[in-house]
């Protein structure tokens, strides 16, 4: 196992380095000078060169990439253009709304896409398969901002019941420790803020949710289906074995394994899906960083960040398989 | 919109030496008083009541939530030139003079009592307020005024390089001598040339008055930037002398900021909320949504689109700004044909129907052109422009005699500004008009940034759509700074327009030196007349900036420059 992990994360360097080409080259392949654009219209060339000079874009191109990936080797990912503080840090406390804003999305997803897609195999061809099938269509085909406004027009603008965007009301004072409201909240003794916090997260989740829970109700359908129709699990039937016991042992433990790599390739998504849905519902995590960054023109941020995104699917994706191991003992990985 | 444009006041500066290069006369100081124009020479504290929001007692209490359209930049109102980020600084810090709330064009005294210029129009005397208070409780005084103005002046390069210093740039760096405070309760402040704008610019909130210890505490003048915490968030940060004091700025969440039990004008009325929540919504849609389920308050901006469904709102209310800050054109250039002649380009301007496209590409926010400036301008006047006449514009094509009448004609993709919300169907429109009369346009469009404005900027267009967006709604910060003012080396017209015309030029160049009020409007209508008769660009109209507020949200005074005070609102609920 040990010997697996080292080469998996042997196996990531050459994907970081070409990961970090691409960007390098993107910010140098965009029409025009990033330095004009952060300045505008106007500017002299007095500006815009010292401009250059501090984005270090004065340099030979070799030497502009040798130094970024200096940088990054330092641990240095650069600082924004906007208020020159360390993009690192800026990540760190975004990262707990974005964590926050995922996981409930993959509780959503995982909590009502499991049982549907389990729920759909037993009534496979029926109409409420066909419902079923039909739900999570649309749950892949709208667009996550179209869903979230219409979310937000439902349920807070028509019905009132639950915010419409934020993490927290505003009017509450929430005294920020963690960047996670819901220990925030509770490190305040406050219950009702952490309630409303819970409502805070209700349409995000649903919202950012959407695409994976319709991907999860499919996979699940179609992985129980699959498993349902070999051999073992008619033997199992034949030995008499309760439904029960045929569903949980023969059937789910064998249907999961797809389940779990498509779970496992969907969290690493949901930062995609982060970035439109913390835009629409005011949610101060990373995603909303990525898009103030890009209408800043803080190139360097933009470069970063992706880099630090391909990190985290990278390693989400390892943690994944290494979780192979556990639900699957015919994988040894040597 | 506040800002824009790094450079803008290159354009000023260079009117400015090029004011004072030349053999210039020395401008006669007025025989009666060298009293300055706007300038009631009063002591009476600014008065805030009130113009809009229906009247009632107002109630003391409660929280105002404001979305903004992006989180603020920093926290320093000298380093910021944005809008949302200057919205919520002008609640806190205050200015030595400010404008009328509700006028763009009004200059009344906020931290100064009074102002005078010297007859050569160089230095400027304030007489600072006193037995006013800073919020870390240290006394506003001549000395404490200074130390802004020497911070300003000594900006550290860094800042210059980073590119937080658009205002400090053009306002002090290419126009203040030097400062003097001869006693405590006078600053004088001398000029390198004339600026009869100068005390409009000292309305910006980019020249707050901050409190000196706090800038010291905050390290705001560090030359690594990253060393600064008045800019960063403090503490401390945004020390002023204003109705509402800085509390905390979690960036990308909010600001929030609350009521200073002992604000100086009180007599005025308010402060009367306990506490402003600034909340950043990207989403245009999303803030309406906000709005609507009570979620915030107020909106800063709202889209144009959406101006029908508040007024459907019996909940909501929709605020009117009035005026705008900024003007979009049909731009031509005169170094190419057949814009060289005087003929065609009013001929352009006959052909254009220029009602039409306010009415189908403005969204019910905008406003017909009247001049090169929006109206609600210090100093702008109301010119005869061409109505909309095909069979006048082709007249003046045959009289041209010119006969090659195809051009390009350009517009930009990838972008909408508050001037020009759809550069396509508006270009469309153009296009189909300038056809009528028997132009020959040949369509071209390239990418807003940085192709288009790089092209347009150099003068490679010989037609196109532009526009600007102030920085303030001074009449030089539209015909000098954007448009026609000289710059160049030798000082000439820049290449955007090519539009070379020294009587129209010195009539701007008089303006800016005139001490007197009288001086300054016949400058400024002169140079207005004469560009009337010289139709260099066809101005086409500006967009105001819409606002909505829930229906309990009252006293406050809407403004073109989105200079709203919040001491004067209050929550009815």
């Amino acid at each position: 196992m040990g010997k697996y992990i080292v080469r998996r994360l042997l196996g990531a360097i050459p994907v970081l380095i070409g990961l970090s080409i691409i960007l390098f080259a993107f910010v140098h392949l965009l029409p025009g000078d990033p330095a004009t654009a952060i300045l505008g219209q106007h500017a002299t060339p007095e500006r815009v060169a010292a401009m250059r000079a501090y984005l270090g874009l004065d340099l030979p191109l070799w030497q502009q990439y040798l130094g970024y990936v200096g940088g990054l080797l330092r641990g240095d990912f650069g600082s924004s253009v906007i208020n020159n503080q360390p993009l690192l840090r800026e990540l760190l406390t975004r990262f707990p709304a974005t964590l926050e804003l995922t996981v409930a999305a993959m509780i959503y997803a995982v909590g009502v896409g499991i049982p549907l897609g389990r729920f759909a195999s037993r009534h496979a061809q029926g109409w409420s398969d066909g419902a079923v099938t039909v739900v999570s269509l649309l749950g892949i085909s709208i667009p996550v901002f179209v869903l979230g406004l219409t979310l937000q027009y439902i349920f807070a603008v028509e019905l009132g019941v639950l915010p419409a965007g934020g993490r927290i009301d505003p009017r509450a004072n929430l005294h920020i420790q963690s960047n996670f409201v819901l220990i925030d909240s509770l490190l305040m003794g406050r219950p009702d803020l952490f309630i409303d916090g819970i409502r805070h997260l209700i349409l995000p989740a649903i919202a950012l949710g959407s695409i994976p829970l319709a991907i999860i109700t499919r996979i699940t359908r179609a992985s129980v289906l699959d498993v349902s129709n070999e051999d073992h699990v008619r033997t199992a039937r034949a030995k008499g074995l309760k439904e029960k016991r045929v569903n949980s042992r023969h059937i789910m433990r064998n249907a999961w394994l797809p389940v779990v790599t498509v779970i496992g390739i969907q969290v690493g998504g949901l930062l995609g899906g982060a970035v439109i849905t913390e835009t629409v519902f005011a949610w101060n995590g990373v995603g909303r960083f990525v898009v103030e960054a890009i209408n800043n023109r803080d190139y360097l941020v933009v470069q970063n960040t992706i880099l630090i995104f391909a990190l985290v699917f990278l390693a989400v994706n390892l943690i994944v398989d290494i979780l192979y191991a556990f639900i699957n003992p015919r994988i040894r990985y040597a | 919109m506040v800002r824009t444009r790094i450079g803008a006041l290159v354009a000023a500066a260079a009117i400015l030496v090029a004011a004072c290069g030349g053999a210039a006369s020395p401008t006669p100081a007025p025989a009666t008083s060298a009293a300055p124009s706007t300038a009631p020479t009063t002591s009476a504290a600014p008065s805030t009541a009130p113009t809009t929001s229906a009247a009632g007692t107002p109630k003391a209490g409660g929280t105002l939530v404001v979305a903004t359209p992006g989180d603020i930049n920093r926290t320093d109102p000298a380093l910021v030139d944005d809008a949302t980020s200057t919205y919520v600084a002008q609640q806190v810090e205050e200015t030595l003079l400010t404008l009328k709330p509700g006028t763009g064009d009004v200059v009344i005294p906020e931290l100064a009592t009074e102002w005078s210029v010297s007859p050569d129009g160089l230095n400027y005397t304030f007489k600072i307020r006193q037995g006013v208070k800073f919020h870390d409780g240290t006394d506003l005084n001549a000395a404490a005024v200074k130390v802004n103005f020497d911070r300003w002046i000594k900006i550290p390069k860094a800042y210059v390089d980073l590119g937080y210093t658009y205002y400090i740039d053009f306002v002090i760096t290419a126009q203040v001598q030097g400062v003097t405070a001869p006693d405590a309760s006078t600053v004088v402040v001398t000029l390198k040339a004339p600026n009869s704008s100068f005390p409009v610019q000292m309305t910006l909130t980019p020249f707050a008055i901050s409190s000196p210890k706090a800038l010291t505490d905050g390290n705001a003048s560090a030359p690594d930037f990253k060393d600064n915490k008045y800019a960063t968030g403090g503490p401390p940060a945004m020390v002023g002398t204003g109705p509402f004091m800085f509390k905390e700025w979690v960036p990308g969440d909010h600001v929030t900021l609350v009521k200073n039990p002992s604000y100086w004008n009180a007599a005025a009325g308010g402060p009367y909320l306990d506490q402003i929540t600034f909340k950043p919504i990207a989403d245009a849609t999303a803030t309406l949504n906000a709005l609507q389920s009570g979620g915030v308050d107020l909106a800063q901006t709202i889209s144009p689109v959406d101006v029908a469904t508040v007024q459907g709102d019996s909940k909501l209310a929709s605020i009117d700004r009035g005026s705008a800050c900024n003007l979009g054109v049909l731009g031509m250039n005169q170094t190419h044909k057949p814009f060289d002649n005087l003929k065609i380009r009013q001929a352009m301007a006959y052909a254009v129907n220029r009602k039409a496209i306010i009415d189908a590409f403005f969204g019910g926010a905008g406003i017909l052109a009247s001049s090169w400036a929006p109206p609600g301008t210090l100093f702008v006047k109301e010119l005869a422009l061409p109505e909309y006449n095909p069979d006048k514009a082709k007249q003046l094509i045959a009289d041209s005699g010119v006969t090659d009448l195809s051009f390009d004609f350009w517009y930009p993709s990838n972008v909408s500004r508050p001037y020009m919300p759809d550069p396509k169907g508006e270009f469309e429109a153009v296009l189909r008009d300038l056809e009528a009369v028997g132009f020959k346009p040949n369509p071209k469009n390239a990418p807003w940034s940085p192709d288009y404005l790089a092209a347009e900027e150099s003068g490679k267009y010989p037609a196109w759509l532009i526009g600007w967006n102030c920085d303030y709604l001074g009449i030089d910060n539209f015909l000098s700074t954007a448009f026609f003012g000289y710059r160049g080396d030798p000082y000439g017209p820049g290449p955007e327009f090519a539009y070379k015309n020294d009587a129209m030029n010195q009539a701007m160049v008089d303006a800016l030196k005139a001490t007197d009020e009288a001086g300054q409007k016949a400058g400024w209508a002169k140079a207005q007349d004469l560009i009337l008769a010289d139709m260099p660009t066809v101005p086409i109209g500006s967009s105001k900036t819409p606002a909505a507020a829930a229906a309990y949200v009252k006293g406050l005074v809407p403004s073109p420059t989105l200079l709203e005070f919040f001491q004067s609102v209050w929550l009815d609920k």
